[in-house]
C-alpha cells in the first residue's frame, strides 16, 4: 500500500498503530491456536470432532485480527501506549515467588522447599510492594507480617482450608510435640507480634527524625 | 398468587434462620469492606472471597455470596461518590453527580439517597424474580439444544453491542474467550485439546483463575501506571438522611430507574451494564433544567443507583431459571454453585426449593442490611478510602494469591493468575475490554455442547436453527442488533450513551 500524497508523513504507513499491532497479535494468537489444535480430528457437521470448534474460532479470531490490521492501515487511530516494565515484572515475580514457596514445587529434578504461608505471604507482599516507586521497606514488612498473621488465623484456624501454613521442615522437626492447630496459633501470634514491634519502632523513629521518611521514599 | 406467597413464605423461613441472617450480614459487611477499596470491583471481590464460603452448607454459602455481591456493589457506589473512582462500569455514572454532591458537602445525602434508591429497587426486583421465576422455569422446559444455543448467541450479540469502544474488538474478545474455553478435555471424546501435555490444563482453565487474573491482577497493573490522584472528599459528609424536598425530587427518578434497570437486567449478555447509563440519559432528557446534571443533581444519583441495583438483581433470573449466566458475576455464582454440587438451571427450583426461595428472600434481607450497615459505618469506609495505594495493592495481591490457592491447592493456579493478569493488562493497553472475553469463556463450553447436540440431532443440517421458531426468532434478534450497532447513525448514539456521561 502506498502512502497517500500529502498524508500525515510523520505517522508513516500505519495510521492507527494501536489497532494494527492489536490485529497482528490476534493473528498470531489464531495461528498459534490452529497449530496447537492441529492434531485434533475436526469431523463433519453431523458428527463434530473435538478439533472443529477450536479451528473455527481460531479462524474467526484471525479474521478479526486481519480486519483490525486493515483498519489500522486505513484509518487514523490511537497511538501505542507507553508500557512501563517495572510494575508487570515485579508483580509477576511476587506472584511466582508465592506460588513456588507456598508448597514444594518441582522444576524437573529440583524442588523448592515448602515454606508455607508464614513465609510465602510476607515475601509476596514485600516483593510486590516494590512495583510502586513509593515502596518503603519498613511499611511493607509491617503490612506483610500483620496480613499474613490475619490470613493464617482466618483461613487456617477459622475456615480450616487446606493451605500449608508453616515450613515443612519446621513441622517435621516439631511433629509430636504440639497439636498442629496450637502450632499455627503460636506462629500467627509470633508474626503479629513481630509486625506490631516493627510498627512501634518505625513510629518512634519517624517521630524523632522526620527526614528519615523522606530518605526512605527515595530509595527505590 | 397464593403460590407466590407460600413460596416467599418458605423462602423467608429459610433466610430468617439465625445462621442465615448472620451469614447474610457477614457477607454484606465483608463485601462492602473489600468493594469499597478503589480499583476493586464486584468481580474481583467475589473471586477473592469465594473461598471463605467453602465450609458452609450450600444454602448458607449462596446467601453469603449474594450478600457479598450486594455489598461489593454498594461499596463501589460509595467509592464513586466519595473518591470519584468507579469500582466498575455500572457505577461510572454515579461519579458524575454523586461526587459533585460530595464536594458541595452533601456527600451524606448522596450516600443516603443511593442506599434508599437501591433498597427500593432491590425490593421491586426481589418481587419480580419471585413472580417470574416459576413461569420462566416452565419456559425452560420447552427449550431444546438449538434454542439454548440461539439464546446464548443472542446474549453474546448483546454483549458486543453493550461493550465500550470498537465492535470489532468486542467480537474478537468474545471469540478469544470461547477459544480459551475449549482448552482441556473434550467432553464427548475425552481427548485432550491444546493442553500440550500439562496436567494442570487437563480440566481446562478455571473460571475463577481467569476472572481473578483479568479483573484483580490486571487492575493492579493498570493502576500502577497512573500516578495516584485520589481525590477523597475533604468536605463534610453532612447528614445522611435526605429531607422531604429531596426525597420528593428523587422519587420519580428512582421509580423510572428501577423499571429500566429491572428490564435491562433480565437480558442475557450483561444488559445490567446499560441500566445506569440509560437511566441517567433519560433523567437528563426529561429534566426541566438539564444543566443541573453534572453539578450535583440528586436525580442523577437516585436514578442510576436504582437502575444499577435492580439490574444487579434481575440478572439472577436467567441464571436461576435457564442456567445461563448473563454476566461475569453470575458466572462466578455458577462456579460457587457447582462447588456445592448444584447445577444451576430450571432444576434448582424443583429440586432445591429451599435454596431457590431462600436465596430470593435473602436478597431482600441483604438489601435491608445494606441500608442498616452502610449508613452508620460511613465513617469507617471513608477512613478505608484514605489507605494509600502503595499499601493496598500488595494486600490485594496477597488475598488473590491465597484465595486462588485455597480453591484448588495448585501452585500453577497462582502462576496462571499472574499470566492472565499480564494478558488483561496488555488487552487494556491495546484498547480491548476484558469483560466480553470473560462472558465468552463462561458461555463457551455450554455453547459448544449445545451446538454439537443440536447438529447431532439434525444430522449435520444447519437449518435446524432456523426451522425451529423460537431459535429462529432469537437468531434474527441477534443479527438485527449487531447490524444495528454497525449502522453509522446507531454507532454514533451508542458512543453518545457511553460518553454522555
Amino acid at each position: 500500500m502506498s502512502e497517500p500524497v500529502g498524508g500525515s508523513g510523520a505517522r508513516g504507513i500505519v495510521r492507527g498503530p494501536q489497532s494494527f499491532v492489536a490485529g497482528l497479535g490476534l493473528i498470531a494468537l489464531a495461528l498459534f491456536a490452529i497449530w496447537a489444535g492441529g492434531d485434533l480430528a475436526r469431523g463433519t457437521l453431523g458428527a463434530i470432532g473435538p478439533g472443529l470448534m477450536p479451528y473455527g474460532l481460531a479462524l474467526g479470531v484471525g479474521l478479526c485480527g486481519a480486519a483490525l490490521c486493515v483498519a489500522g492501515l486505513l484509518r487514523d487511530g490511537a497511538q501505542l501506549q507507553a508500557m512501563p516494565l517495572r510494575g508487570p515484572v515485579v508483580i509477576l515475580l511476587a506472584i511466582g515467588l508465592f506460588a513456588v514457596t507456598i508448597r514444594p514445587f518441582a522444576f524437573g529434578s529440583l524442588s523448592t522447599p515448602g515454606l508455607g504461608l508464614a513465609v510465602a505471604g510476607p515475601l509476596a507482599v514485600l516483593v510486590a510492594g516494590y512495583a510502586s516507586h513509593e515502596a518503603r521497606f519498613s511499611e511493607l514488612a509491617i503490612l506483610g507480617l500483620l496480613l499474613t498473621a490475619g490470613c493464617m488465623l482466618l483461613f487456617g484456624d477459622l475456615l480450616n482450608l487446606p493451605i500449608p501454613m508453616l515450613p515443612t521442615a519446621l513441622i517435621q522437626a516439631l511433629s509430636g510435640t504440639l497439636p498442629s492447630r496450637t502450632l499455627l496459633r503460636i506462629a500467627a501470634g509470633a508474626l503479629a507480634l513481630a509486625g506490631l514491634v516493627l510498627l512501634v519502632v518505625s513510629r518512634r523513629s519517624a517521630k524523632r527524625e522526620p527526614i528519615d521518611v523522606a530518605r526512605h521514599s527515595l530509595t527505590t | 398468587m397464593t403460590d407466590l406467597l407460600s413460596n416467599l413464605g418458605l423462602g423467608f423461613a429459610v433466610a430468617l434462620s439465625l445462621q442465615n441472617v448472620a451469614l447474610c450480614f457477614l457477607g454484606c459487611l465483608v463485601g462492602t469492606l473489600i468493594g469499597v477499596l478503589p480499583g476493586v470491583g464486584p468481580i474481583a471481590t467475589i473471586a477473592m472471597l469465594l473461598p471463605i464460603t467453602f465450609g458452609l452448607d450450600p444454602v448458607g454459602a449462596l446467601i453469603m455470596l449474594a450478600g457479598i455481591y450486594y455489598g461489593a456493589q454498594y461499596g463501589g457506589s460509595t467509592t464513586a461518590i466519595l473518591v470519584n473512582i468507579p469500582g466498575e462500569a455500572t457505577s461510572v455514572v454515579t461519579t458524575l453527580d454523586g461526587h459533585q454532591m460530595a464536594r458541595q458537602g452533601r456527600g451524606g445525602i448522596a450516600l443516603g439517597i443511593a442506599a434508599i434508591a437501591s433498597f427500593f429497587a432491590g425490593t421491586v426486583a426481589t418481587i419480580l424474580i419471585a413472580a417470574l421465576g416459576a413461569p420462566l422455569t416452565k419456559l425452560a422446559l420447552i427449550f431444546g439444544p438449538a434454542e439454548y444455543f440461539a439464546l446464548m448467541v443472542m446474549g453474546l450479540a448483546f454483549a458486543v453491542v453493550l461493550a465500550h469502544g470498537s465492535v470489532l474488538k468486542a467480537v474478537a474478545m468474545i471469540l478469544v474467550g470461547i477459544l480459551l474455553s475449549t482448552v482441556g478435555t473434550d467432553l464427548e471424546t475425552g481427548q485432550e485439546r491444546m493442553t500440550f501435555g500439562y496436567a494442570f490444563l487437563t480440566d481446562g482453565v478455571d473460571f475463577s483463575v481467569l476472572a481473578m487474573g483479568l479483573f484483580g491482577i490486571a487492575e493492579i497493573l493498570r493502576n500502577l501506571d497512573q500516578s495516584e490522584t485520589r481525590d477523597v472528599v475533604r468536605a463534610q459528609i453532612g447528614r445522611l438522611l435526605p429531607g422531604a424536598a429531596e426525597l420528593k425530587q428523587a422519587t420519580p427518578a428512582t421509580l423510572r430507574g428501577t423499571a429500566i434497570g429491572a428490564i435491562l437486567g433480565i437480558l442475557p449478555g450483561n444488559g445490567a451494564v446499560l441500566g445506569p447509563f440509560a437511566s441517567y440519559t433519560i433523567e437528563k432528557k426529561i429534566a426541566r433544567d438539564p444543566s443541573r446534571f453534572g453539578r450535583g443533581a440528586i436525580e442523577g444519583v437516585a436514578g442510576p443507583e436504582s437502575a444499577n441495583n435492580a439490574g444487579a438483581q434481575t440478572a439472577f433470573i436467567p441464571l436461576l431459571t435457564l442456567g445461563i449466566p448473563p454476566n461475569a458475576v453470575m458466572a462466578l455464582m455458577v462456579g460457587a454453585m457447582t462447588i456445592h454440587g448444584i447445577v444451576p438451571g430450571p432444576g434448582v427450583m424443583t429440586k432445591n426449593p429451599n435454596l431457590f426461595w431462600g436465596m430470593i428472600a435473602s436478597m431482600w434481607i441483604g438489601n435491608l442490611m445494606l441500608l442498616v450497615i452502610n449508613l452508620p459505618l460511613v465513617g469507617l469506609w471513608v477512613r478505608l478510602l484514605k489507605v494509600p495505594y502503595r499499601l493496598m495493592f500488595p494486600a490485594i495481591l496477597m488475598f488473590c494469591s491465597v484465595g486462588i490457592y485455597s480453591i484448588g491447592s495448585q501452585p500453577t493456579d497462582v502462576m496462571l493468575i499472574g499470566v492472565f493478569g499480564l494478558m488483561g493488562y496488555l488487552l487494556i493497553k491495546f484498547g480491548f475490554e476484558p469483560a466480553p472475553l470473560l462472558l465468552g469463556f463462561v458461555l463457551g463450553k455450554l455453547m459448544e455442547e449445545y451446538l454439537r447436540r443440536s447438529l447431532t440431532l439434525s444430522r449435520g443440517d444447519l437449518m435446524i436453527f432456523l426451522e425451529r421458531p423460537v431459535s429462529a426468532v432469537l437468531f434474527v434478534i441477534a443479527f438485527a442488533i449487531i447490524a444495528a450497532a454497525l449502522l453509522p447513525s446507531m454507532r454514533k448514539s451508542r458512543d453518545e450513551v457511553f460518553t454522555e456521561a
